[in-house]
């Protein structure tokens, strides 16, 4: 049970993890809290669900989830880039709060845009394709795996029993983490987007086009929100237009718990709020999970007020 | 430039306060947006037929019947405020609203107003049970609802032991405890959890039920917290029958859950299509629009039997017309309908329902 437990909780902080990257990577930067980073979440999972009901039901898995992927990271990015450029550009030297409130504004928008244009009920995964992915995915690992993991279409490990698309959930946020850690690491961008961060103006007193690289944090962040939402979809197969509420106020105690503006602090933050969540209602009880999850931010930011990994900063 | 910004609604006032007069206002209050927002559009879809039929005839009293529509997104703040709204616009009586959890509270507001309230789906039973003169339900109640399912539980399905979930809320918890109530002494209940709605992973709390080997999951809750459950039930291998109450009747619920609902038990009233007196009903609403909603003919029937009590006492003062509800004979689509002295409909006949090839259809 422990083992079923924390892959429960893996998989939902993976998720976690991805929206908690946006929330931070804005933060380092810009030193706000984007709101609408949930709803862009919530318009990735869109964007994957009429991917699948325009092109979808006649491509094969190996095709179809590597351009899903791409078209609904593709479009929820210029979400993302759009409403930088009208919502928080023009206020780049407007005082903190004014930003705060454009990015609630705009989140609220982005719920009744989507409400008004795709409808008020559920959209639901089609089950036929979530149900032949996982089979593909299971094909496909059967083939690296020995064959007593692979249990119906299901990865079984001792008794634990997960279903692929729940590895793919776990595996693909890792996947993209580490691709993110490699960006801001190795690359020339990376580099830019560090200095970006570290002070803006000094930054783009050096030369480095800092609107560019405020677009390109938002449009990375975006993506990743998108490959979270879509991979929501597929899993639980159910969105509607307000997932990106729960889900971002989720993530953004992730960002919190892991040291805001800290990224590895958001990889972190969100894998332990996931785990927190499925542990406690594992052991103590599912109708509390809530509160034991906010109970450990409260004590963290009580005795370790910069989140887990966040550095301690002076007085401005 | 501030009146500018009020002129709408100075505008819509007048336009209100002209209709006043010649016609009769009467509302309906349900989930019109959010997660439940289909239920909510069931209803008005009942109450709209209701009323097109009776402004055929030439409405009543000479009057044509108005529907003011009322969204509580499935809040119970909302709820509230959608009632004092309600109270305010001079409807006769308010259709709804849908989950207990809005009908309880709101059910105050429209008493102290006098406004009559008829529900057509909140089963909870405490909102007949505060002694309201002007309160009715047209749906069975959750104490008769959670006996019916632990009798089945135990006796038809022969099953000991025994899992419950709920979801918090007034209608979902409610059920939960009176189906715990009646197997508590023949059963081993071995959970008793409540969930958060709303959610989408639901495998933590599953997980744990897992280690409990239960028999039988009994939830007490709405249509898209179960159909993820049982799909997530699937997938880490928790084999157990699952068993709910009328809030899980809904076609959306096997959209969600796919093949994962085969097998689902759900109480609820007897199937429409094979009442005789509903021929007419589903007749008339499939042609208008389309899929029949579990609760789209007890808001027909709703509708029907508050105007016709109008009808009957000829008058729309609100009193006169609770007054006459109380005592009313009606032959709905439903059946024969008489309410006792809660507000409550006499006889309230719950059946077994269950998935079959991807159908509710009724257990044998």
């Amino acid at each position: 049970m422990l083992l079923q437990q924390i892959l429960n909780g893996l998989t939902v902080g993976g998720v976690y993890a991805l929206i908690a990257l946006g929330y931070t990577m804005v933060y380092g930067i810009l030193q706000i809290i984007n709101f609408a980073h949930g709803e862009i979440y919530m318009i990735g999972a869109y964007f994957g669900i009429i991917f699948i009901a325009s092109v979808g039901s006649n491509l094969s898995v190996s095709i179809l989830l590597p351009t899903m992927f791409i078209f609904a990271m593709f479009f929820t990015a210029c979400y993302g880039f759009t409403i930088e450029k009208i919502g928080y550009q023009p206020l780049r030297k407007a005082p903190r709060l004014s930003l705060l409130i454009t990015a609630l504004g705009v989140s609220i928008f982005l719920q009744n845009y989507v409400m008004l244009t795709q409808g008020a009920r559920d959209k639901v995964f089609p089950h036929t394709i979530s149900e032949n992915i996982n089979s593909s995915l299971a094909h496909f690992f059967s083939n690296i795996l020995p064959q007593k993991y692979v249990v119906h279409n299901n990865l079984r490990i001792l008794n634990a029993q997960i279903s692929f698309i729940q590895l793919l959930i776990i595996l693909t946020s890792i996947i993209l983490m580490i691709l993110l850690n490699l960006l801001i690491t190795r690359t020339r961008t990376g580099k830019a987007m560090r200095a970006t961060a570290q002070d803006l103006k000094m930054a783009s007193l050096v030369g480095i086009d800092t609107d560019k690289i405020i677009s390109t944090t938002f449009i990375i962040g975006s993506a990743l929100a998108a490959a979270a939402g879509i991979m929501v979809a597929i899993y639980y197969g159910r969105i509607h237009y307000f997932i990106g509420y729960i889900a971002g106020i989720k993530a953004f105690t992730a960002a919190v718990l892991g040291g805001i503006g800290n990224i590895y602090g958001a990889m972190l933050g969100g894998l332990v709020l996931g785990l927190v969540e499925s542990l406690s209602s594992g052991y103590i009880s599912c109708e509390y999970k809530d509160v034991y999850a906010f109970i450990i931010l409260i004590l963290i930011l009580i005795f370790r007020p910069q989140g887990l990994l966040g550095k301690r900063k002076g007085e401005y | 430039m501030a009146i500018k910004k009020y002129l709408p609604c100075l505008l819509l006032l007048c336009v209100s306060a002209c209709k006043k007069e010649d016609v009769i206002r009467i509302g309906i209050a349900g989930p019109l947006t959010g997660d439940q927002a289909k239920m909510g559009y069931d209803l008005i879809n009942g109450v709209t037929l209701a009323i097109d039929e009776w402004n055929a005839k030439g409405g009543i009293l000479g009057k044509k019947i108005v529907m003011l529509k009322g969204d509580d997104r499935r809040d119970p703040r909302e709820a509230v405020s959608v009632a004092n709204k309600m109270a305010n616009e001079d409807v006769v009586g308010v259709i709804g609203h849908f989950n207990s959890s809005c009908s309880v509270p709101a059910s105050t507001i429209y008493n102290e107003a006098g406004v009559i309230q008829i529900t057509p789906a909140s089963t909870n039973p405490k909102l007949t049970e505060q002694g309201f003169k002007n309160v009715f339900r047209i749906c069975g109640r959750d104490d008769q609802q959670g006996l019916v399912g632990a009798r089945f539980v135990l006796e038809r399905l022969k099953k000991h032991k025994i899992a419950i979930l709920h979801d918090k809320t007034t209608y979902g918890q409610g059920l939960a405890d009176e189906f715990k109530k009646n197997v508590e002494n023949k059963a081993d209940v071995v959970a008793y959890e409540g969930i958060v709605q709303g959610e989408n992973d639901y495998t933590a709390v599953l997980t744990k039920l897992k280690q409990q080997t239960p028999e039988v999951i009994y939830f007490g809750g709405i249509y898209p917290e179960a159909g993820l459950m049982v799909k997530q039930m699937k997938e880490i291998g928790l084999e157990a029958i699952f068993v709910a109450g009328d809030g899980v009747i809904d076609p959306e619920f096997i959209k969600i859950g796919g093949k994962a609902t085969e097998g689902v038990y759900l109480s609820f009233g007897p199937s429409v299509k094979e009442l005789p007196t509903a021929k007419h009903f589903i007749d008339e609403y499939t042609k208008r629009f389309g899929e029949i909603g579990p609760y789209s003919v007890y808001s027909y029937d709703a509708a029907n039997i508050l105007l016709s009590a109008m009808e009957r006492c000829k008058n729309t003062e609100r009193d006169k017309v609770a007054e006459t509800l109380r005592n009313i004979k009606y032959d709905g689509a439903i059946g024969h309908i008489e309410f006792d002295e809660h507000g409550d409909v006499k006889v309230a006949p719950y059946i077994f329902w269950v998935v079959k090839d991807g159908k509710f259809v009724p257990a044998q």
